[in-house]
């Protein structure tokens, strides 16, 4: 039932330097034609943040892109053909005009792409929307940019730590808009103390602003955080579930209402504007990535950098690679994945293209799953697509570990 | 073969961890059995089960040629020794007394840090009723904490071992194990029977072995068995060409004959495990003895519980690993049962607990099927009102009330051997279950025995773990079935979700019930995972609800955000919550993990 294919044979990471002619025939789950790069540097570490950030560090920045240059050189033999660049942090808009021309330097050295079809994004906070940075976002051929809104509320800025106030967003939006045209906003509900109402206005707010997408987060009280510290010593008292699925059940249906298509768990996007490289993570295929604590996915290996700044700056230094853990998937483990990731979008996974890109009988995988959840009305099947149902939606991480398991005991 | 004057066949009893296997590989070691190099460590228990748990279940005799100079001369003198391995926990107190029928002494081995333990006096007392000579041996006096005189002392006290008689050794170092050799040809006296004689051997175990069919595994009492002979099995009166005998060294080696006092191996082409009875006697079909030796009772299981398959489709294939393992473990039985709530599967019978527990994990994973496994009960006897007596071995046949004249239920004689300080505890403890004093004993001024009669209910009802916690560990606890009596007792039901769950019924003594089932819906509760709807839990005698609890509905279960594309964090948390799945059973619209079947065996510190 599986294929198989030369390159595929591979058990373990590709042979590095990678040599990107050598594989560019190969399918997309195994050669990446996405790049993410991390920029961890931030002027806040925000209270509920449990990513790769360093504040206050700020002199580190050059050592950084150096570290960073070493570590493209190590991966990259040849420039690679990408159609999507994310760059991520942290906050890659906090670097300095001087820097940031750096890193897209960089970044244009080692990944050929063409302007008029790349999807090019990167994450800013609205304070460091200026004119100069915008501009050299453009010239480098940046197109998108994802602002870390979170809020337009003051109360909820406040307590997310987050220090723009609702007019100097308006007003980051309207400038970006004017040398972006595509720009994405992320916003948080369930914070402790928003109400219904504050959340409807923050989404109303939103629509009006003339961004394409929407990524909308619910809080999540990650472990050793901030805000984990306090909910435990009692001093925040976190949304409970029922006020938590209200507020995500509202989300949906005020933006469908609005125009907005919901194309993954978290993501709206006006028609045409759902995000490339966002999907390229939720249909299982493959990217590179770079910087601290960034994880790729090239050539069925899954792999992440060290979360540790120093460690990472002086594996470096020493020419190695910052890699702290690495896992290549079983073929089971690849498909078992691809289905749980693939059910994350809303157009759900194609039986088809599911066989072609894992070489597995969907079925015959998740069989059991499916069924389940089919009479439970999570999931939706009309013989061609599976798909979560409306009500699926909020039962999503236990469909997507039903399906893991399914496919662990059919593959025994 | 060797003359029976030159043979010794002994066992050793001892604790679980009081050094029996590192005794048996000394032996081993220095009588060049086995060379350091083949060494691994306690050769004789061969079952991973048995390495890992340090425990040995099945005896595995082994045979031993220790040469040694005959006093005040220098020729030296070759002994046969033969050593049987025995178990040493409380559930396989049978085989014990099996090897006990093989043998003319017994080692006594005790941990001199531990002392005397409530095993080591039930086995030493079944050896002296078995007529054995009792070679005491304190072990370990190389550790620091040893405490040798208060052992010796102990043993006087529990079991009268004259002090002058007790060895001292470290099986670990090797230090006085020649001494107790020396002791073993001394003490123990030599097999009696003759050569001329009709044959009669005892068969006192066998394992299955694919090639070579039953491998029956036997002591010489008198006469002579041969490779080729007619032989015939005195009770079952079936008859085989013996097509090999020979002795275990340890590995199973060849040998032309045994002859008295001699113990090894016979095999005879012998299909099915089930044709051979532990406890029969093997004698020649041409010449056959009049009378067969003495057997010993046959094991009847005690502890009951229901094993099911995960996915029903997996009935088959565990009826085949049953089989299997009952090939080579007669102890156990089994037979198909279906449960409302969890379908096809089939009831157990064992041992005791720690039997249960062992087999469960064997058939996991030598089959690698994923199965549920009930909270265990032990078999209970009705008298009808119609005078008839009937069997219940799980609660789901317990008859309507109504039909019930009498409820009988199983008693233990229990012996715990503990710290004295624990005394008003313990006491407190068995009278919570609904125990009777029989009486206490000092064995030193630090520790006590003490007796109890007990329903054996309330034992397998966490006692063990209380006994432990009590005496933080150093307790231990022994007991033997001595009879059913009547008790009153009720059928304590589970409903989930409005629906009669029989696999989490239970038998309880009427006077706990309401307790018992406040105790278990509020653990079920916190076992049954939240669905999209409310589920009640209600605990019922009859038709009467006695406690509910309700577990809230759940209403979303999906995470937001994947930072920069970490899929491997995602699929960790994938992973985590598919591997709390594995033991799911479905039970109408609820699902109900493993956890929750085992609830009921124990009650929470809380309670």
């Amino acid at each position: 039932m599986l294929l198989f294919h030369k390159a595929w044979a591979v058990a373990g990471p590709l042979p590095l330097p990678l040599k990107s002619s050598r594989y560019q025939a190969e399918p997309r789950w195994f050669w990446p034609r996405s790049v993410y790069v991390h920029v961890p540097f931030c002027a806040h570490h925000c209270c509920y943040c449990d990513f790769a950030v360093v504040t206050g560090a700020d002199r580190l920045a050059d050592v950084y892109l150096d570290a960073l240059e070493r570590e493209m050189a190590l991966w990259l033999a040849e420039p690679i053909d990408v159609e999507t660049i994310y760059i991520g942090g942290g906050t890659p808009s906090w670097l300095s005009p001087a820097r940031l021309r750096r890193l897209l330097t960089i970044i244009q050295q080692f990944c050929s792409y063409q302007r008029g079809n790349v999807e090019y994004t990167l994450e800013a906070n609205p304070d460091d929307v200026t004119e100069e940075k915008l501009g050299l976002l453009v010239e480098f051929g940046v197109n998108r940019l994802s602002l870390g809104v979170q809020s337009f509320h003051p109360a909820t800025l406040r307590f997310l730590e987050r220090h723009h106030d609702p007019a100097s967003i308006a007003k980051a939006i309207e400038l970006a808009l004017k040398h972006i045209s595509n720009v994405s906003l992320d916003l948080i509900f369930a914070v402790p103390g928003q109400t219904l109402t504050d959340w409807h206005n923050d989404l109303a707010r939103a629509c009006q602003t003339g961004a394409q997408h929407l990524s909308t987060y619910n809080l999540t009280v990650e472990p050793k955080t901030a805000l984990w510290a306090r909910v435990r010593r009692g001093q925040v008292c976190p949304c409970d579930e029922e006020t938590e699925r209200s507020l995500y059940e509202y989300t949906i249906t005020y933006l469908e209402d609005h125009g907005w298509e919901h194309y993954e768990i978290s993501n709206f996007a006006r028609p045409g504007y759902a995000s490339r490289h966002n999907q390229v993570y939720w249909s299982g295929e493959a990217y590179l990535a770079f910087g601290l604590g960034a994880a790729r996915y090239v050539g069925g290996t899954r792999s992440s950098n060290t979360r540790s700044l120093r460690s990472y700056l002086s594996q470096l230094r020493a020419g190695q690679l910052p890699i702290a853990e690495s896992e290549t998937l079983t073929p089971t483990e690849r498909a078992a994945e691809t289905a749980a990731l693939q059910l994350r979008r809303r157009q759900g996974i194609h039986r088809d293209r599911f066989r072609q890109q894992t070489g597995f009988d969907l079925d015959t995988l998740l069989g059991s799953a499916l069924r389940r959840h089919r009479n439970r009305g999570w999931l939706e099947d009309d013989g061609v697509t599976v798909r979560l149902s409306r009500q699926g939606i909020f039962y999503a991480d236990l469909v997507c570990a039903d399906c893991v398991a399914s496919a662990q005991s059919s593959s025994r | 073969m060797t003359p029976t004057e030159r043979i010794r066949n002994f066992c050793i009893i001892a604790h679980i961890d009081h050094g029996k296997s590192t005794l048996a590989d000394q032996f081993l070691l220095r009588t060049g059995t086995i060379s350091p190099r083949e060494f691994r460590e306690q050769v004789l228990d061969d079952m991973d089960i048995e390495r890992e748990r340090g425990i040995t279940i099945q005896m595995h005799p082994v045979t031993i040629y220790y040469s040694c100079s005959r006093p005040g001369t220098s020729d030296a003198i070759t002994y046969e020794l033969n050593l049987i391995d025995t178990p040493g926990h409380a559930d396989f107190n049978y085989e014990v007394s099996r090897s006990l029928a093989a043998c003319e002494g017994a080692i006594l081995l005790v941990d001199a840090t531990q002392g005397v333990q409530a095993q080591t006096v039930h086995n030493a007392f079944l050896a002296m009723e078995a007529g054995l000579v009792i070679v005491p041996v304190v072990n370990k006096i190389d550790l620091p904490i040893a405490r040798p005189e208060e052992t010796v002392l102990e043993m006087e006290h529990s079991l009268a071992i004259d002090p002058k008689e007790v060895l001292f050794c470290s099986a670990k170092t090797g230090q006085g194990v020649d001494e107790v050799m020396r002791a073993l040809l001394e003490r123990i006296p030599p097999p009696t029977g003759t050569a001329e004689a009709p044959l009669r051997a005892l068969v006192f175990n066998s394992h299955f072995d694919t090639y070579r069919g039953v491998v029956v595994y036997v002591r010489v009492k008198e006469g002579i068995l041969r490779r080729g002979q007619r032989i015939r099995f005195m009770r079952t009166g079936r008859e085989y060409e013996v097509q090999e005998v020979g002795q275990f060294r340890p590995a199973m080696k060849p040998c032309e004959a045994l002859g008295p006092g001699q113990v090894g191996y016979l095999t005879a082409i012998i299909k099915n495990i089930q044709d051979v009875r532990i406890g029969d006697t093997v004698t020649d079909a041409h010449r056959p003895a009049p009378e067969p030796l003495p057997g010993y009772k046959e094991p009847k299981p005690m502890v009951y519980s229901g094993l099911y398959p995960v996915n029903n489709a997996d009935f088959e294939a565990l009826r085949e690993a049953l089989a299997r393992l009952s090939l080579n473990d007669s102890s156990f039985t089994w037979q198909p049962e279906t449960s409302e709530g969890l379908g096809f599967g089939f009831r157990c019978g064992f041992l005791g607990m720690l039997h249960r527990e062992i087999i469960q994990e064997r058939i996991e994973r030598e089959s690698g099927l994923e199965l549920v496994h009930t909270a265990p009960n032990v078999t209970y006897e009705i008298v009808l009102r119609n005078g008839e007596t009937i069997q219940v071995k799980t609660p789901q046949d317990v008859p309507d009330a109504g039909q019930i004249a009498e409820f009988r239920e199983p008693i233990v004689r229990i012996n715990f051997i503990i710290p004295a300080e624990n005394i008003g505890a313990i006491m407190q403890l068995c009278v919570e279950k609904r125990g009777t004093f029989i009486r206490t004993e000092y064995l030193s001024p630090t520790r006590a025995m003490l007796v109890f009669e007990m329903p054996l209910a309330e034992v397998i009802y966490d006692l063990y773990d209380k006994l432990k916690s009590i005496t933080r560990g150093y307790g231990t606890m022994d007991y033997e079935f001595i009879g059913y009596r009547p008790a009153d007792l009720v059928k304590l039901d589970i409903l989930v979700h409005g629906k009669r769950v029989d696999a989490l019924s239970t038998i309880v003594h009427r006077s706990q019930a309401e307790r018992r089932g406040r105790a278990l819906v509020k653990k079920l509760r916190r076992e049954i995972a939240r669905h999209q709807f409310e589920i009640a839990i209600q605990a019922a005698i009859g038709s009467r609800v006695i406690a509910r609890e309700t577990i809230a509905p759940l209403r979303k279960n999906v995470t937001a955000k994947c930072y920069g594309g970490d899929i491997t964090r995602k699929r960790k948390l994938w992973a985590r919550q598919a591997e709390g799945k594995k033991r799911l059973k479905q039970v109408g619209q609820v699902e109900i993990p493993q956890e929750a079947f085992l609830a009921v065996l124990s009650e929470d510190e809380e309670n």
